[in-house]
């Protein structure tokens, strides 16, 4: 199915177009990474919405991306439960291994680090969403592995099976 | 009613009220900065907290409707302090640059802390700053979103007032900032209702940008030239020059809003394109003279014309006061009946009288009070954009049905419960099937034709929704775009509005009816008796008994022959039969829908007189330009669409040797040995409210701060009964319309150099089908020929436009649309095709730019 | 361990596949339901039951049913609140990512209920696996019947779409949510009206957390009495207790309701972490006031909680030990807040970033002596006076801290550095 089809077929689901605003974002931004302008217009053109309502929620939600991301965002848990857990540690060594800030893109354009809060899963704090995936009860070894997994993942290198992800 | 306590005082309101609504009956203020009168509440700004006896937290007074018992405090202690504190809040992040902002003086924020704010701050961290510079949203939008205090007056303005949807609020939380798409305004309407609504120095007027600080401005209160809605607005002038229009939230049928052309487009006042001094054709050319020199030769060519026909065309832009003592001057000084106020259309006197049965005079507000309101012709929002947005309001708000019968698709089509789409010039048969299947309908058990619902509905499903929804309905409103006078059929059209409007009147739906004019005085003209088969207060000039009263209070002999309208007087031109042509601020040679033949008229009469403020294309033909005052240069009354008389007041000098308007025509009586009396617009406006019976009985001074107005002229009714309209053939190619676009209705926008940077370039619209079948790109160039001439202008494509319809403004004068034109048919039939293949033809009749052989 | 009713199904193996769901006795309420009762009584046995809502607030959710308007033009939604944003709390993701049929089966009795014929699931957009679980639930559901048109003969039809969020807390309040389920920004609505007579599309809405849907086909299978049994009367049942920060065996416990904190913390979930003690819990999520040590005979439940000045809230229970700064507990506390206020409102969206800018700088040890006073002053300001709860349940946290923890606070002030680094 093409974007315009994935977007048709959720907004089936809402009696209103409006609805459909969200789940239509969502597929554009699998589609394209992030959420440019003309996007957002493509957007609110097949969904015969109003422009603004589209960038409005493109800005509000913070699962949206009006700017590129890296290939692997990885979005490390902050908030309380975690932060208990060390995740302030967590965070300056990715940051010292990446070389770059809370926030930043490595030049390669492989990782972009966040901080996000609460994941939801704070029984195995402290924990990083990737894409898809949670990697939970994490230590500087654990993330250890799993960037040097993503690197390799990242730079077409064959994958291992991975463990615990 | 419920009965509730405020502050110790006990009050009855009705059930449903909110205790704002209730303390402001009482005189008490409650503080507030996100409510909107006009808008349901959104109670976000906590400033109007109160006290109720028996609730643990204080409630939003905007908000909380009342309950029977309720007992209410407004100024405890603990509200003080919780006021102070939001105050104190909203300040912590708050740039305090008040001696750089526009708004210092003028702003709600300042006022509410000085009223209610903390006197101190303990605030000592580092602000929020979104950006350094201020935004430029738009050509006349400008936005420092520091300032801003998130009320979302703007934002739902934009959206549920005018129906824009242009500006919206981007991320969350202390991040959260009002914008456009993308960070821009570009497409938007240009109102600027949301600077106006601005509490703040957030969004700001372009234009208006660190030219005056509020307390050096001299405001004058007056009302919009540029449509027949009748707006009010505030001029803010410094040293007798323009600055800025606002609007006032407690008055006029507009309150706080206007649209682009009545906030911005006010700048035309300074056009340079002003006549500076008498003139007269010497040697072919105008050349400048003194006004007593100009006297001479007047009085010399005059005399050369003796008592052949004259006749007298006067812009409905100008005030009561001018058109009738301009109808006088030419009734009496002329001895002619051959006045009209209309170069673009004709309209059949004989209809006039039975629709005036139905035109109610009376507040909009009051005629939306229907459950139904029809719309017929037009596209309301681009010309009469502030009654579109309370026609909206009243759809949206009270659950009013909206009908709509156009040619042109307009935004409030989405609001509307039923839009016929008519083939343009199709509007006569389908009023006349429309009635049709009311009648029938009505023959049938009520309630048995409840809409099928479907939303893409073909023609028939659009009539037969249309009537089963006026059935269903109590009370029926129709309101009338003066477009339907374009056509040859206006009769026809008019005879079957007069006959449905009979209908509705015995079906007991209380009919209402108020023609939408895009001429801010085009009723005041007609009640002035502007017409050739009417005298003011659209008396017939076969009526003897008006005649004799007039005859009296005019101390003069007037003609009971009808006279010409425009178009025949140009007939009369072309056979040399037309003595003098007297044109007071009008443009026909850029306006009549027949270029062709005012060129050809104009040429033809012995004495051209033009009296005007500007330089237009009809003045450049004349024999005799005689400078007067513009628009704010003088007073007078406008009456508006709604049949209100409202002042318009002087804000400015008449620049150069203009002189006011009804002083030239005393000058003119003069030099035929006649006298004008009485000559100031306040003795004027005397004699219009003793002679013209609708008017009877106002006085100037009682026209407060929101009109007065007129009453229902008593016309003798017409013959009745449906009339079947004349077969016509609208045929199936394409078809040229006009009218106004948003940012132009022409002679005034059109010298607003605020208007022309935010007005598209000419345009042509027409319909996506249409635009692929013929290979036409949107944003091109295209060529569009009619049997007479052609023009190029930039393709829109409209994807609501119905096939066969083509849209171009009227008013770019560059573009002489109306030398496509030829008189009796309208639509225009035309081809189109993309401008390369024809280049040289395009650059000959279109883009040329305007000259003048002066 | 008493008995697990609730998480019976999340260790089996495949558990989330329609056969596991059904083998272990899946959908029989359902089909008890829509035999046995007509929907009035199955809101009497909800209202029997005192079955309060798990999303926070403890509403009886019996009687939100009851709401709805009977006869209506319009049609009903039933929303599913599976945002779970709430730190601290996961016990809605493991239901859905382990036992998705339970939830489903929870709508369509409570649809049943109600009258809806749709539901939409609100899922954060995070939970990436469990959206993923309960979409094949959904297929598996329709496949065999369970959703769909006349479900098991019966003249009820019912579907349910699952709707991803996409970040932001703002979404697990009730009326934000309809806003964001209606494509706008999720703000929070003003009520009147409420959602159960013009929620969705300005249609009856009821709105109800995973976990009380849950609840519902046990209630139906084995009885109100079985329900209120369990636990103290006006707030019973079986509860899931979700347990995180600075304990041995942090993770999902399903007790009864009304157990005593300090039981969760010490016998369940195995006290604080080697040579530490257990300074403070907060019991139910962020939003909920922290309890020091000697607080922690409380019992968990909605009334318990609430006088002591807390509440059970999400019931995301975050353990608090001696090496932990509770200035700094308290800074990202009003960090979360401040960042997920929607800003509708001027005390949360303004109050609680200068009560952030405030907080930063005493944990920075550049505190001044009245920061103290203003933060109460703003406490003032703030609470009571925000348009939803957020604002709120951050004043109140706040407060809490400074009531408990003061010498803490000053600390910072005084020597201007951080006394536990
Ligand atoms: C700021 C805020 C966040 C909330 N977040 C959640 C949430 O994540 N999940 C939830 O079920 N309820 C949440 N609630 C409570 C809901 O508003 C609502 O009360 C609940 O979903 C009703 O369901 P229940 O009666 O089954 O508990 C939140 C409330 C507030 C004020
Ligand atoms: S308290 Fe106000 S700003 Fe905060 S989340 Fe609720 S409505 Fe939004
Ligand atoms: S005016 Fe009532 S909350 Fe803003």
């Amino acid at each position: 199915m093409g974007m315009r089809e994935k977007i048709e077929a959720a907004a089936g689901r809402y009696p209103d177009r409006r609805s459909a605003i969200m789940p239509a974002l969502l597929i554009a931004q699998k589609e394209h990474g992030h959420l440019p302008g003309p996007v957002l217009e493509e957007v609110a053109d097949v969904l015969g919405v109003e422009r603004i309502w589209v960038y409005e929620l493109a800005t509000f939600y913070t699962l949206f991306h009006t700017e590129p991301v890296g290939m692997f965002h990885l979005q490390l848990c902050d908030n309380v439960s975690c932060m208990l857990r060390g995740a302030e540690a967590l965070l300056a060594h990715m940051e010292a291994v990446l070389g770059i800030g809370k926030g930043g893109t490595t030049s390669d354009g492989l990782f972009t680090l966040s901080t996000v809060e609460c994941l939801g899963a704070c029984e195995m704090a402290p924990v990083m969403q990737v894409g898809d995936d949670y990697h939970g009860d994490l230590d500087v070894a654990r993330i250890d592995t799993l960037l040097d997994h993503l690197r390799r993942a990242g730079s077409g290198v064959p994958l291992a099976p991975r463990a615990g992800a | 009613m419920v009965r509730v306590t405020i502050d110790d005082h006990e009050l009855e309101v009705e059930a449903g009220s909110t205790i704002l609504q209730a303390a402001q009956s009482l005189g008490i203020e409650i503080p507030t900065f996100c409510y909107m009168k006009r808008l349901p509440p959104l109670a976000s700004c906590r400033m109007c907290l109160v006290e109720i006896a028996g609730l643990r937290r204080l409630q939003p007074a905007c908000a909380t409707a009342v309950a029977d018992g309720m007992a209410v405090r407004t100024n405890t202690p603990l509200i003080e302090e919780t006021r102070s504190s939001m105050l104190d809040m909203l300040l912590a992040n708050h740039p305090l640059d008040c001696p750089v902002c526009d708004k210092g003086g003028e702003c709600e924020l300042q006022d509410m802390v000085m009223a209610y704010g903390p006197r101190r701050s303990g605030f000592r961290d580092p602000k929020r700053v979104f950006h350094s510079h201020d935004i430029r949203l738009s050509p006349v939008i400008i936005m420092n979103v520091n300032r801003c205090i998130q009320c979302q007056r703007c934002v739902r303005m934009c959206e549920e007032v005018v129906g824009a949807v242009a500006l919206g609020t981007v991320e969350k939380g202390m991040d959260t900032a009002v914008t456009g798409f993308e960070g821009s305004l570009a497409s938007c309407d240009q109102c600027g209702n949301c600077v106006e609504v601005c509490p703040v120095g957030a969004l700001m007027s372009f234009p208006y940008r660190y030219k005056a600080r509020p307390w050096d401005l001299v405001e004058t209160d007056t009302v919009c030239p540029h449509c027949g809605t009748g707006c009010q607005l505030t001029v803010g002038s410094r040293k007798g020059e323009f600055m800025r229009v606002r609007s006032k939230e407690e008055h006029g049928v507009n309150r706080e809003t206007l649209c682009v052309r009545g906030r911005f487009g006010l700048d035309f006042v300074a056009s340079r394109d002003r006549i500076r001094s008498p003139m007269i054709r010497r040697d072919g050319a105008l050349a400048p003279i003194s006004w007593d020199e100009a006297g001479a030769y007047l009085r010399r060519r005059l005399s050369e014309v003796g008592e052949k026909s004259a006749g007298g065309l006067v812009s409905p832009r100008l005030p009561n006061e001018v058109i009738y003592q301009f109808q006088k001057l030419m009734r009496t000084v002329f001895r002619t009946n051959s006045v009209d106020c209309s170069s673009r259309w004709v309209m059949p006197f004989d209809m006039l009288g039975p629709l005036a049965r139905f035109y109610t005079r009376a507040p909009l507000q009051e005629v939306l009070g229907s459950d139904r309101v029809l719309v017929v012709g037009g596209n309301v929002t681009e010309e009469n954009p502030v009654t579109e947005y309370l026609l909206r309001d009243s759809v949206r708000r009270r659950r009013v049905q909206l009908l709509i019968l156009s040619a042109r698709p307009s935004r409030l089509d989405a609001d509307a419960r039923a839009v016929l789409r008519v083939r343009p010039g199709a509007e006569t048969v389908a009023l006349a099937a429309v009635l049709a299947e009311l009648t029938a309908a009505a023959g049938q058990v009520p309630g048995d034709h409840t809409s099928n619902g479907g939303s893409a509905a073909s023609a028939d499903d659009g009539r037969q929704r249309l009537a089963a929804a006026l059935l269903d309905g109590k009370r029926a409103t129709v309101f009338v775009s003066v477009d339907l006078l374009r056509s040859p059929q206006s009769r026809a059209t008019l005879q079957q509005l007069d006959s449905l409007l009979q209908l509705l009147q015995a079906l007991g739906k209380n009919p209402q009816m108020q023609f939408l004019f895009d001429r801010a005085n085009q009723l005041g003209a007609w009640d002035m008796g502007a017409l050739p088969m009417a005298f003011p207060g659209w008396r017939d000039v076969a009526d003897s008994t008006a005649r004799a009263s007039l005859e009296q209070a005019w101390r003069a002999e007037v003609s009971a022959v009808p006279g010409a309208d425009f178009g025949a007087m140009l007939d009369l031109c072309e056979q040399g039969r037309m003595g003098a042509l007297y044109i007071v601020g009008s443009d026909p040679l850029a306006s009549f829908p027949d270029r062709g033949l005012v060129q050809r008229g104009l040429g033809a009469a012995d004495l051209l007189i033009v009296q005007d403020a500007y330089l237009t294309e009809t003045a450049a033909l004349a024999d005799v330009v005689l400078p007067a005052s513009g628009y704010g240069e003088e007073t007078g009354t406008f009456t508006s669409n709604e049949g209100r008389v409202q002042k318009i007041s002087k804000f400015r000098e008449p620049p150069f040797e203009a002189r006011n308007n009804l002083t030239i025509f005393d000058f003119v009586a003069t030099l035929r040995d006649k006298v004008l009396q009485p000559s100031s617009p306040d003795e004027v406006f005397d004699e219009i409210a003793r002679l013209v019976p609708a008017y009877q009985g106002l006085t100037r001074q009682e026209l407060g701060p929101d009109g007065a107005f007129t009453k229902a002229a008593p016309v003798s009714p017409a013959a009745g009964g449906a009339v079947s309209p004349p077969p016509q053939d609208v045929g199936n190619g394409l078809v040229l319309v006009t009218g106004n676009g948003l940012f132009h209705n022409g002679y005034l926008s059109e010298r607003s150099e605020i208007l022309n940077t935010v007005a598209d370039e000419p345009y042509v619209e027409m319909s996506s089908q249409d635009a692929s079948r013929l290979g036409l790109i949107d944003g091109s160039p295209v060529v569009v020929r009619s049997a007479r001439s052609e023009l190029t202008a930039k393709l829109k494509v409209n994807r609501h436009f119905p096939e066969g319809l083509v849209f171009v403004p009227e008013n770019y004068i560059a573009l002489r649309l109306n030398a496509l034109m030829r008189r009796g048919e309208y639509p225009c039939p035309v081809e189109i095709e993309p401008a390369h293949t024809s280049l040289t033809a395009a650059a000959a009749a279109g883009t040329r730019p305007l000259e003048l052989d002066i | 361990m008493s008995e697990r009713v609730l998480l019976r199904n999340v260790d089996v193996p495949d558990g989330h596949l329609i056969s596991a769901y059904e083998a272990g006795g899946g959908y029989r309420a359902l089909a008890k339901a829509l035999r046995e009762h007509t929907p009035d009584e199955i809101i009497e046995l909800v209202k029997n039951s005192n079955l309060r809502g798990r999303g926070g607030a403890g509403f009886p959710t019996g009687m939100k049913w009851s709401f709805v308007p009977k006869q209506a033009n319009k049609p009903k939604y039933l929303c599913c609140n599976a945002d779970e944003g709430e730190p601290g709390t996961f016990k809605d993701r493991i239901i859905m990512e382990r036992d998705p049929h339970q939830l489903i089966e929870g709508m369509a009795i409570s649809a049943y209920a109600i009258g809806a014929e749709t539901a939409y699931v609100y899922v954060r957009g995070e939970y990436v696996l469990a959206i993923r679980r309960l979409e094949q639930a959904i297929a598996e559901a329709h496949a065999k019947g369970y959703l769909g048109t006349r479900i098991l003969g019966a003249d009820f039809n019912f579907t349910v779409h699952v709707h991803c969020g996409a970040g932001a807390y703002i979404c697990g309040e009730e009326t934000a949510m309809l806003d964001s389920l209606e494509g706008k920004r999720a703000q929070p609505r003003l009520k009147p009206p409420f959602p159960a007579v013009a929620g969705l599309y300005a249609s009856p809405t009821v709105i109800n957390n995973v976990e009380t849907l849950v609840c519902v086909p046990h209630i139906v299978s084995r009885g109100a009495d079985w329900f209120r049994g369990i636990g103290p009367d006006k707030s019973p049942g079986p509860k899931l207790y979700c347990v995180s920060g600075q304990v041995r065996r942090p993770g999902l416990y399903e007790l009864p309701m009304g157990i005593p904190l300090r039981e969760l913390v010490d016998e369940h979930a195995g006290g604080a972490l080697q040579g530490r003690k257990v300074k403070a819990v907060i019991p139910g999520g962020v939003s909920a006031s922290v309890i020091p040590e000697s607080g922690l005979d409380v019992r968990m439940d909605f009334d318990s909680l609430a006088a002591v000045g807390s509440m059970l809230g999400s019931a995301g229970v975050i353990v608090i030990d001696d090496t932990t700064c509770m200035v700094k507990v308290a800074t990202r506390i009003v960090e979360f807040f401040h960042h997920e206020s929607c800003g509708k409102c001027t005390p949360c969206r303004e109050g609680l970033n200068w009560v952030f800018k405030v907080l930063r700088r005493i944990e920075a040890g550049q505190g001044a002596p009245d920061d103290i006073e203003q933060l109460q002053g703003l406490c003032k300001g703030i609470f009571g006076n925000t348009f939803c709860a957020l604002g709120d349940g951050a004043a109140m946290g706040l407060r809490a801290a400074l009531a408990h923890f003061e010498h803490e606070f000053t600390a910072h002030i005084e020597e201007h550095r951080c006394p536990f680094h």
